[in-house]
This record gives C-alpha cells, structure tokens and sequence, in this order.
C-alpha cells in the first residue's frame, strides 16, 4: 500500500475506535467473529472484525465497492484457504466451534455454510447436474427419483423452473446471466446448508425475479441463518433484520435494519445511506 | 546487380514511397483544412503509397528469381546439335552440372565441343536476364510508388484499404502450410504410385512378411522380396500404446497436482526439470533404452521364469519411449487446467466438494478438449520416434502381440531403407514412399477422431 493511501486511511479513522451498535448479541449467536483479520499478502483487506450473526436472523452487508465485503463473507465458510497469499487472524465460530481449528472439517463446514458467488459460476455441465452435483457428492439421495424431487424443488425455489424444466439436460452454460444466477442459488439450496451466505444474488436479475429471490430469502430465514452482500439499500431494507456498514475493511456500524436505514449513529454510515458517500 | 541488393534498392523505393505519401496526405489534408478532414490517417496513405511500391516489383522479383534457370537453361538446350537434345532425366542434371564445372574451371576440357557454346549462350542469357531483372523491377515499383502517390486525396478510404492487404496477407501466410502439406503429400503419392505399380498394393497392406533387403539382389535366385507392411504397423502400433499407457497417465498425474496440489515453491522445481526431460536428444534416451533397461527387463523376466526374452523388446523401447513423452503431455495438460476459471473450482469448493471430486468433475471436463489435444500430440510423438526404436527393439519385423519380443516400427524402416546409397527406383526405396503415405493417413486418421471427440464434447458443454 502507497503512503498516500494509507495516509487517507488513517485520517479517515483518526477517530474510529470501536465497532457503533450491537454487532455482538445477547443471545446464542449461530455464528459468530472475533478481532478478525485478513490479510491478501502484506495489504490488510479486513482490520479487527467482531459480528455475531443470530439463529434464523438476515443479516444484510453493505459497504462501499472495494470496502471487503465479499472477503468477509468468504472467511466465514474458508472460500479464502483457495487463495494462496490469503491469511486470516482471530476467531471464526460455528455454532461455537472455531471453524479455522486444525481439526475442521473444512469439506463438511461447507456443506453446513453455503455460498451464492458475486459471478454466476454454473459447472460446464447440464443444468440437472449442476443442481444435482452437491446432494449427489454428499449422499443426500440414494435413488434417481428423490434426486429428481430435489433437483425439481431447488429449481422451483430459485424461481426458474418454469424456464428450465424442459431443457434439464442442456448445458447450463447456455442460460442467461439472470438465468445462471437463479441456477447458482438452486445449486446451494439443494445442500441445505444451515447457513447460506450470498454475495449479490441479484445483480444480474430483473425486478420480478429480485423479488422472488427476495420471497426466497424470506422463506428460507424461518429455517436458515443468511447473510447477504447487497448494493442496494432498499433490498437490505427489505430482507433484512439486521444490517452491518462496513467500510475500508473496518466494521463501522450495526444495528437493525430499520434503525441503521432510518437514524444511523456514525456519520459514516449516514454519508453512505443518503448518498452522500459511495 | 544481384537479386538480394536489387531487393534492397526495392525496399529503400518503399520506405522512400511511404515517406512520400504520407507527406503528401498532409499537404493535401490542408486544402481541406487539416488532418482530421482526412478519411484516414497520414500514416494510412503513407502504408498504401508503400504497398504500391512495392507488392508489383517484389511478385515480379520472386517470379524472376523462381524461373530464370529454367527457362534460359530451356533456351539454351532448343539450341543444342541433335544428339543432345535426345537426353533425357538424370543425363540432363549430367550435362548442366558438366557445363558449369566448365565455366568455373573444375574441368578444363569438356567431353564435347557443344558444351563449349551452351557454356557461352548460358552466360550471354544470364548478363541479360540480370539487366533485365533490375530494370523491370525498379521500373515497376518506381511506377507503382507513383500510381499509389497521385491516388492519395482526402476521400481515399487509405484506412479501409490497408485493412484488406493485411487481411489477405494473413491468408496467404496460412496458405503456406496447406500447400506445403499438399505439395509432400504430393510427392509421396506419385512415388507412392510406382511402388504400387511393382508390388500390389493388397500385398503391401494385408501381407504380414517384410523383407525388402532380398530385393536389391534381383539376381539371386527365388529372391523377390515382400512388402507385406502389417507387422511394421502392428510394431508401431504396440510401441506407442506402451508409450502412451505410460506418458498419459503419469503426465496428467503430474499436471495436476502441478496445478492443484503444489505449492508455488515445488512447482517452480518440478517444473524446470520436466523441462529438461524435453530437451535430452532421443538417441540418449535410446540409449538408455538399449543399455540399461532392455537388459535390466531381461533380467527381470527371466528371474520370474519367463524364457525367451529378446534382448531388444518392444517393451523397452515403449517404457523408454513413454518416459520421454510425459513431458508432452505434462506441460500440455498443466496449460489447459490452469486455464480453467477459478470461480469454477469456488463454486465446487462453495458446495462442499473435495480437491479431487473437484477436479474429476468439473477441471477435468472443462480441460477436456486441451487433454485430448496434448495427448493427440504425444500420440504423433510416439509414433514418429525413429531413434528409440532402433537401439532398443531392432530391426526385425516380426509380426507378434508380445512386447517382449523384438519388432520393428514403420519410421524405422523408412530410415533404414533410405539410409546409404540407394537407387532411387527400386521397389526397396519406392516402398518407403509408400509407407510413408500409410503413416500420414493413420495420423490423419488419429487427427479426426480426436477432434470428432472434442468436438461432441463442446457441443455438450460450451
Ligand atoms: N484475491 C485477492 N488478492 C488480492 N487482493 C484482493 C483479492 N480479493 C480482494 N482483494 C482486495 O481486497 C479488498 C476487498 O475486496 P472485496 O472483493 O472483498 O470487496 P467488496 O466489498 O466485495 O467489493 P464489491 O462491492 O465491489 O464486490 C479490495 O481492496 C481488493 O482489491
Ligand atoms: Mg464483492
């Protein structure tokens, strides 16, 4: 990092002490960060992170491009063990459980933490066995026809059946953005992981599908934990019960979702939610 | 003045035509008040201007410099006394290689006096031809230069058009390679032809003995030879399965833990010293096949209680051969998994999968279609390789399914029945054309297989 840069950053948290609002629950948490870090390299992407993400609770991530967000999320279920100049510090807990203790079971935590990426990224498979790949992997079905049933379910919740059902044997590769994303959601439902974790579902949908996903979300946070990156204020408004402002890697603020929208406490996340920041 | 300072003088003409035009295109952009009013920009006009120049002359230059032997020597021997325009074939190269010992003074009395006047007329036709080669060159891109210059106005679409040279430029240096495949496979056919005039072409394919050495000496008794090529192909064929049995299956291994497994430290070992592998010459390799494994798989087998084991064996020669194609198949493969998108192996990774379910399905089938294509040139390899062949599995074309015998490969044989001073029309030396031919339709063959396969693979997944 150039001094110019770190310069900025510093006089921007000259102040910045401590996480404003209740990022930390009084109640069991699902899962949960302590003082994390994470490093690419010698550049710090995230600085000292505490959140508590509650049982059956939509926590919405919000944030300037750039300001990790999507790093965050990929610690939490170790998408970053891929990258090899990536090094996470702290604590990251699982239903208590230190996902980064040495006798994780890293294949097994992500079956339990799934994952929608930011780019759509279907299998050059077909459709059917995109969605199919995780049950079958894992030994979620033992017959052809429940697989069918899942695969059919996953595909109704992700709101595309309706386009795909009579071209499951097509590469999937095929579909439209829109469509790939839809196909990347029905591929991480069809796991049932206890917690999902999403890094703008819906960038690449329109209107009616963003608010079936949006439908989806809801139903599935009766059963599910779910954390979602989103750029838009009004989805985070919408989905969310609690929502987290992070910024140039620092956890700024959280709160409910309907008080950090309407009276934010830090100037920052004010600045950013009417628009005069980002 | 020579053809190459003649092409020199040709190139300053287009530098010099370039620098015109793209003067001019600037004098004539003022007019209509600057460059921007220009279709194109200066350094368009000044390309065509260059084009002109020089595309005429340098098609005329190389038409000059491809035929102007043949046709003055064509002048000189129409005027040639009777009794030597009746020569014919290799009595031809005879006597023009004889007249220009003369003129260089390596034979001081020539064998007939009319070589004395060729030598004259030949020398005469070479003065003028250099003359004239010169002046309708320089003539041509002198003109050329001139037409390309008066055609530059500010509407001349210069942009538009240097795009069409370019493009047809491209095309032709892609036909280069198809006419030079067509032109060798030319070549082999026609001589291809005559061997099959001598020995049926059923015999050559279907016939299962090879033993073109009798063939030399027509006068032995009861001795014909036979071109039966099947234990050649069957030689080549078992060889390179060996090989490839070995080189594929290892070469993927390394390439994927290359790619998925290593760290970036061991990668940066392992892969230098596959490297290496590459670059050790085959007769070393061939020697350590003749050497060291052939005796050491001798040993072995004979220890086991397996009796009559060659000392030169297929199976040396294809282990050795194997070896020395991982390399091939490593480096080919390593590219194409390396050059699967990360966010596919993340979306795997995302649902729980495991480094190798990973790979086996999804790496590996969306790198298929490279694999296929690294293996294919492994194949060609393997199936090329000469000197490997001759140390360690001989020269004896036997016709049998156990590699540890003795056989013989096709490229072999084609060595060796050109090696030496041979006849070039003996069946001996025609039946190496025609094994060639079989050679180059199986590799064709072996080509369209394989791009069918990645084809349909493509189909299903792009
Ligand atoms: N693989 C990587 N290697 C190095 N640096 C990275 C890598 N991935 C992200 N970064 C850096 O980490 C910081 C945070 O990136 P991140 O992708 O988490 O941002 P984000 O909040 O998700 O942004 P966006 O809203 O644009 O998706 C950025 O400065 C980025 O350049
Ligand atoms: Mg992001």
């Amino acid at each position: 990092m150039n001094t110019s840069v770190k310069d900025t950053m510093e006089s921007t948290f000259a102040g910045w002490t401590e996480t404003v609002g209740n990022a930390m629950l009084e109640g069991e948490a699902r899962m949960s960060t302590r003082n994390t870090d994470v490093f690419y390299g010698d550049k710090q992407a995230i600085f000292g992170v505490d959140l508590d993400i509650g049982k059956n609770e939509v926590l919405a991530m919000i944030g300037p491009s750039g300001c990790g967000k999507s790093t965050f999320l990929r610690t939490l279920n170790r998408m970053n063990d891929t990258i090899d100049i990536c090094k996470i510090k702290g604590e990251i807990l699982l239903d208590g459980e230190n996902i980064y203790d040495k006798n994780m079971d890293v294949v097994s935590l992500r079956a339990r933490v799934g994952m929608v990426f930011q780019k759509p990224n279907p299998f050059p498979k077909s459709i059917y066995d995109n969605v199919a790949y995780g049950p079958r992997i894992h030994g979620l079905v033992s017959r052809r026809a429940e697989l069918d049933e899942v695969v059919e379910t996953a595909l109704r919740k992700a709101s595309i059946w309706d386009e795909v059902k009579d071209r499951l044997d097509q590469p999937a590769t095929g579909l439209s953005g829109g469509q790939q994303q839809r196909l990347c959601i029905a591929r991480t439902i069809a796991v049932s992981p206890e917690v999902i974790l999403m890094d703008e579902p819906c960038s690449a949908l329109d209107p009616i599908a963003t608010a079936r996903i949006e439908e989806l979300i809801a139903e599935l946070s009766e059963n599910y934990t779910i954390a979602i990156v989103t750029h838009s204020m009004q989805q985070a408004a919408r989905v969310s019960t609690r929502t987290a402002y992070f910024h140039l890697g620092r956890l700024i603020e959280v709160g409910s979702t309907d008080k950090i929208f309407t009276a934010p406490d830090h100037k920052l996340t004010e600045d950013y939610i009417t628009g005069r920041f980002g | 003045m020579t053809s190459s300072s003649l092409f020199l003088l040709l190139v300053l003409i287009v530098a010099v035509s370039y620098f015109f035009g793209r003067k001019r295109s600037e004098v004539v952009a003022q007019s209509v008040g600057g460059i921007r009013h220009l279709h194109s920009l200066p350094n368009y006009y000044g390309l065509m201007a260059a084009v002109w120049a020089g595309v005429p002359g340098l098609v005329i230059l190389s038409l000059w410099v491809a035929f102007e032997t043949t046709v003055m020597q064509g002048i000189v021997f129409s005027g040639l006394p009777d009794h030597l325009k009746t020569l014919t074939g290799p009595q031809v190269n005879l006597f023009w290689s004889e007249v220009y010992n003369l003129r260089s003074g390596a034979i001081s009395a020539p064998s007939d006096p009319a070589l004395l006047d060729a030598m004259a007329h030949i020398t005469t036709l070479e003065q003028q031809s250099k003359i004239g080669k010169a002046v309708m060159v320089i003539a041509l891109s002198v003109l050329g230069g001139g037409i390309g210059w008066s055609l530059i106005r500010p509407t001349q679409k210069a942009r538009n058009q240097f795009e069409v040279v370019l493009r047809t430029l491209l095309m032709l240096s892609s036909m280069i390679a198809i006419f030079t495949t067509v032109g060798i496979l030319f070549s082999v056919l026609f001589e291809s032809v005559r061997f099959f005039r001598e020995v049926p072409i059923t015999e050559f394919m279907f016939g299962t003995k090879w033993s073109p050495q009798v063939a030399i000496n027509a006068e032995v008794a009861g001795s014909s030879g036979a071109f039966g090529a099947v234990p050649l192909f069957v030689g080549t064929l078992m060889i390179a399965s060996i090989a490839l049995i070995i080189a594929v299956p290892i070469g993927l291994m390394t390439a994927v833990y290359l790619v998925e497994y290593a760290s970036r430290r061991v990668r940066n070992i392992i892969k230098p010293l596959l490297e290496v592998l590459a670059g050790i010459p085959t007769v070393v390799y061939g020697f350590f096949a003749a050497l060291t494994m052939a005796p050491q798989l001798k040993t072995f087998f004979e220890d086991v209680g397996v009796n009559g084991v060659s000392s030169e064996s297929a199976l040396a020669a294809g282990l050795v051969m194997g070896i020395m194609i991982i390399p091939f198949v490593s480096s080919l493969a390593d590219d194409v998994i390396n050059a699967v998108p990360n966010s596919l192996r993340d979306g795997s990774y995302g649902l729980g999968a495991t480094r190798s379910e990973t790979i086996k399905q999804v790496v590996f089938p969306a790198a298929l279609p490279g694999i296929v294509g690294g293996v294919l040139l492994a194949a060609s390899r393997a199936i090329g390789e000469t000197m490997i062949v001759v140390m360690a599995a001989g020269l004896a074309a036997n016709l049998t399914a156990n590699p540890l015998e003795a056989v013989t490969t096709v490229t072999v044989q084609i060595a060796t029945l050109l090696v030496g001073d041979q006849e070039f029309d003996s069946a001996k030396t025609l039946s190496a054309f025609a094994l060639g031919l079989m050679l180059f339709f199986t590799t064709l063959l072996l080509n369209i297989v394989a791009l069918a396969v990645v084809k349909r693979f493509r189909e299903q997944y792009d």
